[in-house]
């Protein structure tokens, strides 16, 4: 099936590699470079580099709350090293972003084992409730942090904030909610100090890859699928059907060589992607200063020229792929 | 001589009855469209920097979420980093634990900001006390008093030399961490460190470690003695008197006259008094129910109830239980003494140190501070969210520039310049007392 109004398109950056460039240059790389895409496509993705052994780069979800603040349309999606962090500060982290945003704003849920996770280990050391370096206890620990902190977005109901003068209160505590969750690694009680932010729900995102436990893709929004000896209409079936309650968009990574084939075997290779039931692409880039051009230039405008991609959205970026408006498990169930 | 330079914080409105809400002029508190405004007013006004305080639990009294007061606020590093897209000059210092956190994310998070703001970070170091905000975190365990400052110590320690280095590998008691960080220094070296602690304690982690103190003595007499001591603390940790700025805590009511100043101090305090919040507020100390009180009736005849848990939790001054007996004793002798209701009291013992006046006069008093040492400066926080200080910057900071004690147009481009801290490259010897094993 071929997605009716074309795919929805985006970059991916990996925060680490611009670490190596002087402050000053990283400052106005970023700057420069959102600027240039904003209004070209939906969403920037930013992989954060925590604990990396070659070096670790800026914190990629304060990085978007400072691209948000100086970006117009783009939304913006940072990852964020989920088994290293603290759920309540990344949950209050990403509703700011979707304040500063307002409403673009999502999250990776970085979950990456083997060394990556040792170093991480290694970098805040071995610590109560945080999990050990090994693939199962990651993976649950990813789930429960992606839990607690869509749990603490629900935790201040809409229109929690009364200012009733009338009767002194500024906040009805009846619209606020204990999340109370408690996992075999930690406890989280709640509520969030922050309300909820635009979207309700921003976001989360998820990377997945042939061959990976889907348990982490399946609690995602988004899940971003790498190419490599992937079936992506069996990985859609799969996942698409783990949990038939929540809406998923799968968006497909295209790897953007350093040398770029060219634009037309990039548009057929994509408009062979777009009949596989995926809602978008995201458009990998190595070496983004170099490739900016090209991309913006040629690539996109041929992409919509042929209507494989949309045009640029806008508004909430849940919208921009098609999940639904949030709910709030604390009113649903009432 | 040139006179000494009037330093200026401007705290963003806080979660406290001190914010007032129900006032018209009352905008929202989480909106970023606020601290946008916020922010361009001080820094038009030349502000050294906005201040965020941190609050990591909703506060709760008698089972219950607090409903009176303002709440809700963002993550403290992700706002101050957006600010940092939209600004140029002003600091950004924010209150950040060392309880629910860990050396090496901090301190990459605080080098991310220093580095997107070009040098306009500052941390203010606090501790988290209690098991109540720990419900909200990963690590359920705490640490008695003593150690909490021990580990805290140990925290920027440790935060400073994955600063300083990049490479980090520290063994101490408290913490066994290892790698490496590929972020460069920014141009002001490491994030300026502000400390608010007024214990014996507090004020010798502060002479050893902090560039800022945010105190609380309201008088220029107790400010000139705090002031005193603090500074004298300074050499033994072979930092000059300059090192280190004393900024106290205060508000300010601006009038066309003094009369109207004083009544517009007047209805304000009744804003952030409401007759509910009295009551709230007598019940931290009396530690009972006294919702069927009236509030602008008498203070309780019963003795506050000295042996259960504390009705109220959240609040950066909890009641030690062993002095509220004490405390209302005290109260209610002001209260017979000058016939005060429930509400009048409230009203008059959480008076904060004000400046109350015309434009002038504010600016003088300030000014009088400053030069006789009881200050380096302020941190003042306004009533109301976002426009607080709009009047501030208009009529007080050209006073205060007219005077020669205040800049014109920012001389530096970094926070700690700004301040007037030494430079970084001249005061970071390695901390000797470090256990390094790299």
């Amino acid at each position: 099936m071929t997605h009716p109004n074309g795919l929805r398109v985006g970059i991916g950056l990996d925060v680490a590699a611009q670490s190596r460039n002087p402050r000053d240059a990283q400052k106005k790389f970023w700057r420069a470079l959102v600027a240039r895409f904003d209004t070209v496509v939906d969403f920037v993705t930013l992989e954060d580099g925590f604990a990396r052994p070659d070096g670790d780069g800026l914190d990629a979800v304060l990085l978007a709350n400072w691209l948000a603040a100086s970006s117009g349309n783009i939304g913006i999606i940072p990852g964020a090293a989920v088994n290293f962090l603290e759920p309540f500060h990344l949950s209050t982290a990403v509703a700011t972003l979707d304040f500063v945003s307002e409403g673009r704003a999502g999250f990776l849920a970085q979950h990456d084992d083997g060394s990556r996770a040792v170093h991480a280990r290694q970098a805040i050391g071995a610590l109560n409730g945080f999990p050990a370096a090994e693939s199962a206890a990651l993976r649950q620990d990813a789930l429960d942090v992606v839990d607690v902190v869509r749990g603490l977005w629900d935790s201040w109901e809409d229109g929690a904030v009364i200012r009733d003068k009338e009767s002194q209160r500024f906040l009805d505590g009846s619209k606020l909610h204990y999340i109370n969750f408690k996992g075999s690694g930690f406890q989280v009680l709640g509520p969030s100090i922050t309300p909820r932010p635009p979207q309700g729900q921003p976001v989360v995102a998820a990377a997945y890859r042939h061959g990976e436990d889907s348990s982490v893709a399946s609690a995602a929004d988004i899940v971003f699928l790498h190419p490599d000896r992937l079936d992506i209409a069996d990985v859609i079936r799969t996942i698409g059907t783990a949990d038939k309650n929540r809406v998923r968009a799968f968006v497909a990574d295209v790897i953007i060589d350093t040398a770029p084939k060219s634009v037309d075997d990039y548009v057929a290779q994509i408009g062979e992607l777009a009949r596989s039931g995926i809602a978008g692409i995201r458009l990998a880039l190595s070496d983004p200063a170099a490739q900016a051009a090209y991309v913006i230039d040629e690539l996109i405008p041929a992409l919509r020229a042929r209507s494989s991609v949309g045009p640029v959205a806008t508004g909430p970026l849940r919208g921009r792929f098609g999940l639904p408006a949030a709910g709030n498990r604390y009113t649903n169930a009432a | 001589m040139t006179k000494k330079q009037v330093i200026l914080g401007a705290q963003f409105p806080g979660v406290n009855n001190f914010t007032v809400w129900s006032d018209p002029a009352a905008g929202s508190q989480i909106e970023f469209s606020s601290f946008r405004h916020f922010t361009e007013t001080v820094e038009r006004g030349k502000f050294d920097f906005i201040f965020l305080a941190e609050g990591l639990r909703i506060r709760e009294q008698k089972g219950r979420f607090h409903e009176l007061d303002v709440a809700g606020r963002p993550n403290t590093l992700a706002i101050l980093t957006a600010l940092a897209a939209i600004t140029e000059h002003v600091g950004l210092i924010g209150t950040l634990t060392t309880t629910f956190n860990e050396p090496y994310v901090l301190a990459r998070q605080l080098a991310t900001l220093n580095i997107l703001s070009a040098g306009r970070a500052g941390w203010n170091v606090v501790t988290s006390p209690d098991a109540f905000t720990g419900a909200n975190f990963r690590r359920a365990d705490h640490l008695p008093h003593e150690q909490r400052y021990e580990r805290a110590r140990a925290f920027i320690e440790a935060a400073q030399s994955i600063w300083r280095s990049g490479e980090f590998s520290i063994r101490s008691k408290y913490f066994e961490i290892a790698g490496r960080s590929a972020l460069e220094r920014s141009p002001q070296g490491a994030p300026v460190i502000a400390q608010a602690g007024d214990s014996d304690e507090g004020r010798e982690f502060a002479a050893r470690h902090a560039d800022l103190i945010y105190s609380r003595h309201g008088s220029l007499e107790a400010g000139q003695v705090f002031y005193a001591d603090v500074k004298k603390r300074l050499a033994r940790y072979d930092r000059s008197p300059d090192a280190l700025k004393i900024l106290p805590g205060a508000n300010f009511v601006i009038g066309d006259t003094q009369e109207d100043a004083s009544e517009k101090q007047e209805a304000i305090r009744l804003q952030q008094v409401s007759p509910k919040s009295a009551i709230v507020f007598l019940e931290q100390v009396w530690n009972r129910d006294l919702s069927s009180y009236d509030p602008d009736g008498p203070l309780p005849d019963i003795e506050p109830d000295v042996s259960g848990e504390s009705l109220v939790q959240g609040r950066a001054s909890n009641q030690d239980i062993k002095r509220r007996l004490e405390t209302a004793r005290s109260w209610r002798e002001i209260a017979e003494r000058d016939r005060l209701s429930i509400r009048e009291l409230a009203i008059r013992v959480t008076a904060r140190k004000q400046f109350v006046g015309t434009p002038e006069s504010i600016a003088d008093e300030i000014n009088r501070y400053v030069q006789a040492d009881a200050a380096d400066g302020f941190v003042f926080a306004p009533h109301l969210t976002p426009g607080g200080f709009d009047e501030f910057v208009e009529k007080v900071v050209p006073v205060l520039q007219e005077r020669g004690v205040y800049r014109r147009e920012y001389a530096a481009a970094t926070l700690r310049s700004n301040l007037g801290l030494p430079d970084p490259k001249e005061e970071s010897p390695p901390l000797r007392h470090l256990s390094h094993t790299a």
